[in-house]
């Protein structure tokens, strides 16, 4: 075989995945004639093999390997600044927002629960699980139909309608680790993939690539660089640290129950109660700022898919469903009170459980893809 | 008819203010004994006009000379019928081009004595008018063909239609569905060509007689009067016919030359036209040639041939938007993807709105790429082998049925088609120029052949796609119908569409030399049994290029002819001292001279040596006029004229090179008067270089400096 015969490479075009692409947000895939103004107008991409004009190409051709398994996709932080310069109207900025859903369905295991995630008419049935189980639980202690639960100073205690040792940990535990080996087995799967498809230099390492990811994370510096859709990063920033601060909230609150013995509620001075009302209130600001930049730049951007938009209403209702919670039971309504902190639970138990199927995914699939990059010296 | 001379020196427009006019008035009334001369400080006005129109009146003047603008302007003030009328632009260029108040009265002086002349050698023209014919003739059956057959009946003018096959329709014939005519273009973008329609209403009609399965065997005579010769099936009949719509269309590149696309070599490798075919014979169903299965991954390759050195060097410009059309009979099958390869998408104007909605499906995929090769993938499938495309460096992908898009080869390429009997050939001339199309250079008469009475449409002039062809037919009905309108009035057919003279040779004269025969840009010229030439007028487009050939001078115009410009010449002043040359410049008419005429308003000033004179083409140069002015003690000679070669924008196509062809032989005339070669050059100027004008008289002028003056002035 000849060199010019062994770089030959077969391309497999596949109608099924372009019209998946088109299904899932990238409707204007089609009109791009590769002109490469986007590649031109982005602010993130590398000057090496730049995106987002072949990884158009690529799905309109419905090249799946080309694109799920390419780290490039994950590199862009959607600033639409290419979908609002672009001449056709293609929209490459929601093409490659529906490709890294795409992504994390093909990643994602088990696949089912891919689909139901992202098709809205199983959204009931998939709100109805966590649902159910917490309805059960209620049943199970009785206060379903029955007294409405109150601690020893007649307060309103959430600790007493699900006390979290026997009621949440044994729920929450099992979801949560669920997604993490659900995650495990994705991250191992996408890895391998990028891997074989674009090999590492040698005495390349994913430690240092890592600690370099993370202070990129943190500091959000490639996301500041986007121009149509600037406010974007300041938003997705204190998300991420509302995020951060709830898990310490969470962290805390273990140690309160496990290690000092002392359940809910807790006094709002005490220094765990102000992290957590500081990072509840930063992820409402957050989330509406998330929104509000969406809709603004809808005309530019675009108007993202519903997988965009169930992510950011899970999120919306954790944290108005958070703050009302204790609102409530601050106030002493109890029956209310109560109601909405089950639909806290349930929401919670959606965005966990659910995480390596939804957008939520992201968050791994995207700190992957960017420490791969990093080492493949992208 | 009795001449009586006026002249009639306007004063406005500054002219009254820059020149002496009663001197040179003066000159007029002595020297050249013209009875009538008059002045008036807006000619153009309503008092002006209506000296001159009294003047016509009551003195009888019938030979009038304006002295004054340019004749590119006020054409229409200064029209006066039965008069012949000679228009000197005293304002451009005696005043305008030139600097200093003393020079522009000696200029003014000069032109006005040149148009005395010229009016005063010149006869009224009396058309040259024969039996003719308004019948139109149109060759080739297709959407070109029938539209112009149909917009000449509908004009009210008999036509015969000649069509080689046996069906009308040409190729829309043979195709399944058309891209729509009107916007906006919506799915499924793909409507029913209707072209049973449009034969129908061909055949119905009264006015248009059809020959199927004919040719064209002979077309003798000229226009108005053309004898044509139709066979049909063996049978000859021959028409008389007044113009020619050539609408002979194109077929498809010879796919067998593609080898290394797999025509020939597998079954469902297919060109455009068969995959036309293939969808009208499966009412849009796609199955493969091979074994009837239906095709779900169809490769489109697009500039088959075209655009390709080897092949044809140009771009077909219908096969992109066609292959875009081709897809949608594959895409209704939904489980079916037509991939194109290509190497430019080239959908011009709003066939680009076609594009963008042909282009947004998810089973049509697009990608530029060189295609390199069609190689069997081994199960009954071929794989299309692409280099440098956007999917990578080296790619092929698997198709189970490969379309060649291939161009449009012009019916003219190897067969002339209207099988002219004239001396000059068969066919259209220097199509070559044209990749075998019947095209021309002709930019405001895009139809013209280099065949009076014959016009070009549809895709035997270019390649296009239907709408333009349709486009071409009408304008092409359109110069026919003029051309059958003018001969029959004995007026020249465009550019000089005004001009009723003609060429008027002296026979007695003629030495059959056959110099005029085979310069003739037109054919017009044919020889008898004995080899004398004879003119057939209808044919001649009167841009004087016999006159300029003949040697022996014996070919002119009622208004133009050899004597009169060399008197022209000759009366020219030559200063006296040695370091003050005076040089002439023959300018044509089209380009050159309105060139001149843009100068002059934009303030260009040019030295002060020159005069022009206007030609109707370089090509009517003849070359005793430098003989008449250099031994005169006219220092040099400049033609000013338009481009030629390979992208000419002479209006008579071969004038200018023509003229550039006869310089190369001046040498031995000047040789023979003792003068330098130099002294006598040609220059090419196009209409909008005026810029340049200056640049290339005063290096001319600094040349002639250099040779020093003319020994034979004073002489």
């Amino acid at each position: 075989m000849s060199e010019q015969q062994k770089t030959e490479v077969t391309v497999k075009p596949d109608l099924e995945f372009v019209k998946d692409v088109i299904a899932s947000g990238g409707g204007d895939l089609k009109k791009c004639y590769q002109c490469s103004t986007c590649t031109v107008v982005c602010s993130v991409t590398p000057d090496d093999k730049p995106f987002p004009r072949k990884e158009m190409l690529y799905a309109q051709w419905g090249m799946k390997d080309k694109l799920i398994s390419n780290p490039d996709i994950w590199l862009c932080h959607q600033c639409s600044d290419c979908t609002a310069y672009c001449p056709r109207g293609a929209k490459p900025g929601e093409v490659l927002g529906a490709v890294r859903k795409m992504a994390i369905q093909h990643y994602s295991a088990p696949s089912f629960l891919a689909k139901m995630v992202n098709d809205p008419k199983y959204l009931i049935v998939l709100l109805a699980f966590p649902a159910i189980i917490f309805l059960a639980l209620l049943h199970y202690q009785g206060f379903l139909f029955g007294e409405i639960p109150r601690n020893e100073m007649g307060q309103i205690a959430f600790s007493k309608m699900f006390y979290p040792t026997y009621y949440i940990d044994p729920v929450f535990v099992p979801a949560a680790l669920f997604a993490v080996i659900s995650f495990i087995m994705g991250i191992k799967r996408y890895w391998a993939d990028m891997a074989r498809n674009h090999p590492l230099p040698a005495g390349s390492d994913t430690t240092s690539s890592l600690i370099e990811t993370l202070k990129e994370i943190i500091s959000h510096n490639n996301f500041k660089k986007c121009n149509v859709t600037k406010d974007r990063s300041t938003a997705h920033l204190l998300v991420f640290f509302s995020f951060i601060g709830l898990a310490i909230t969470t962290s805390w609150a273990v140690f309160y129950l496990y290690i000092l013995g002392r359940p809910s509620p807790y006094p709002l001075y005490d220094p765990m109660k102000i992290v957590g009302n500081v990072s509840a209130i930063g992820l409402l600001i957050g989330i509406t700022l998330v929104t509000n930049n969406r809709m603004k730049n809808a005309i530019k951007a675009g108007k993202g898919s519903y997988y965009d938009w169930l992510f950011i209403s899970v999120i919306y209702v954790i944290a108005v469903t958070g703050i009302l919670a204790q609102l409530t039971r601050l106030a002493d309504i109890a029956p209310v009170a109560y109601f909405i902190y089950f639909l806290h639970l349930v929401f919670v138990f959606f965005l966990f459980f659910y995480a390596p199927f939804s957008k939520m995914a992201h968050m791994v699939y995207r700190t992957t893809a960017m420490v791969f990059a990093r080492q493949a010296k992208r | 008819m009795e001449k009586k001379l006026a002249l009639y020196i306007c004063t406005g427009c500054g002219i009254g203010d820059a020149i002496n006019v009663e001197k040179i008035s003066n000159i007029a009334k002595n020297a050249q004994k013209v009875p009538v001369v008059k002045n008036h400080f807006a000619l153009c006005g309503s008092e002006g006009l209506e000296t001159i129109k009294a003047d016509i009146a009551n003195e009888g003047v019938n030979t009038i000379v304006i002295a004054g603008c340019s004749p590119r302007v006020k054409f229409e003030e200064f029209s006066f019928p039965g008069c012949i009328v000679e228009r000197v632009p005293v304002r451009e260029l005696a005043i305008q081009l030139i600097e200093k108040q003393e020079d522009q009265q000696i200029a003014a002086e000069d032109y006005i004595k040149m148009g005395v002349i010229k009016a005063q050698k010149g006869d009224m023209p009396e058309p040259f008018i024969m039996e003719t014919v308004k019948t139109i003739l149109v060759i080739g059956g297709g959407i070109a063909g029938m539209t112009s057959a149909l917009q000449c009946a509908d004009m009210g003018y008999e036509v015969v239609l000649v069509e080689k096959e046996a069906e009308l329709g040409g190729f829309v014939n043979k195709l399944y569905k058309k891209i729509p005519t009107s916007l906006p273009y919506k799915e499924p973008l793909i409507v029913d060509t209707d072209i049973q329609a449009t034969i129908k209403a061909v055949e119905s009609n009264p006015k248009i007689k059809v020959y199927k399965s004919s040719k064209v065997e002979k077309t003798e005579g000229q226009p108005g009067a053309f004898d044509v010769t139709i066979s049909t099936e063996g049978k000859e009949e021959v028409v008389k016919i007044g113009a020619i719509i050539l609408a002979a269309g194109w077929k498809p590149y010879d796919a067998t030359k593609l080898e290394h696309l797999g025509y020939g070599k597998f079954k469902d490798v297919v060109t455009g036209i068969e995959f036309e075919e293939i969808a009208k014979k499966g009412k849009g169903k796609i199955l493969r040639p091979s074994d009837g299965k239906a095709a779900k991954k169809v490769a489109f390759v697009l500039c088959a041939g075209s655009r390709d050195p080897n092949h044809l060097p140009y771009c077909s410009a219908m096969c992109c938007a066609s292959a875009l059309k081709q897809t949608k009979y594959v895409r209704q099958d939904d489980d079916a993807c037509a991939m194109v390869f290509y190497k430019d998408i080239r959908t011009p104007a709003r066939t680009e709105y076609y594009y963008k909605e042909a282009q947004n499906d998810a089973g049509v995929m697009l990608a530029k790429a060189d295609v390199i090769g069609v190689s069997d993938a081994g199960n009954g499938n071929m794989f299309v082998e692409m280099e440098n495309s956007l999917l990578g460096e080296r790619v092929k992908v698997e198709a189970d049925l490969v379309v060649l898009a291939t161009g449009i080869v012009p019916a003219t390429l190897d067969d002339p088609i209207i099988n002219l009997q004239y001396r000059q050939g068969p066919g259209l001339p220097d199509l070559e120029l044209y990749n075998g199309f019947a095209d021309s250079n002709f930019i405001c008469f895009q139809y013209e052949t280099r065949r009076t009475g014959v016009y070009a449409a549809g895709c035997v002039r270019q390649p296009m796609n239907m709408a333009e062809a349709q486009e071409d037919a009408s304008g092409a009905a359109l110069k026919a119908i003029q051309c059958a309108e003018h001969v029959a009035q004995g007026i020249a057919v465009h550019p000089r569409a005004w001009d009723k003279t003609y060429p008027d040779p002296f026979m007695q004269k003629c030495t059959s030399c056959k110099r005029c025969t085979e310069e003739c840009p037109f054919g017009a010229i044919d020889e008898d049994e004995k080899g004398t030439p004879y003119f057939k007028p209808n044919r001649c487009r009167r841009c004087a290029t016999c006159m300029g050939a003949c040697p022996e001078r014996i070919i002119s115009f009622k208004d133009y002819h050899v004597d009169m410009i060399g008197t022209m010449l000759k009366s020219v002043s030559v200063p006296s001292e040695d370091d003050d040359p005076r040089l002439i410049v023959l300018v044509c008419e089209n380009d050159a001279y309105p060139a001149l005429d843009a100068a002059a308003k934009s303030g260009i000033k040019i030295d002060k040596a020159v005069r022009f004179v206007q030609l109707r083409c370089l090509g009517s140069t003849n070359l005793v006029w430098i003989a008449d002015a250099l031994s005169k003690g006219i220092d040099g000679m400049l033609l000013m004229g338009c481009k030629y070669g390979e992208n000419y924008q002479c209006h008579f196509a071969k004038g200018s090179e023509l003229a550039n062809y006869r310089l190369g032989k001046v040498q031995e005339t000047l040789s023979r008067l003792q003068l330098e070669s130099e002294r006598v050059q040609m220059v090419q100027l196009a209409i909008d270089e005026f810029e340049k004008v200056p640049q290339m008289i005063n290096d001319f002028v600094e040349r002639v400096k250099e040779i020093g003056p003319n020994p034979f002035k004073g002489f």
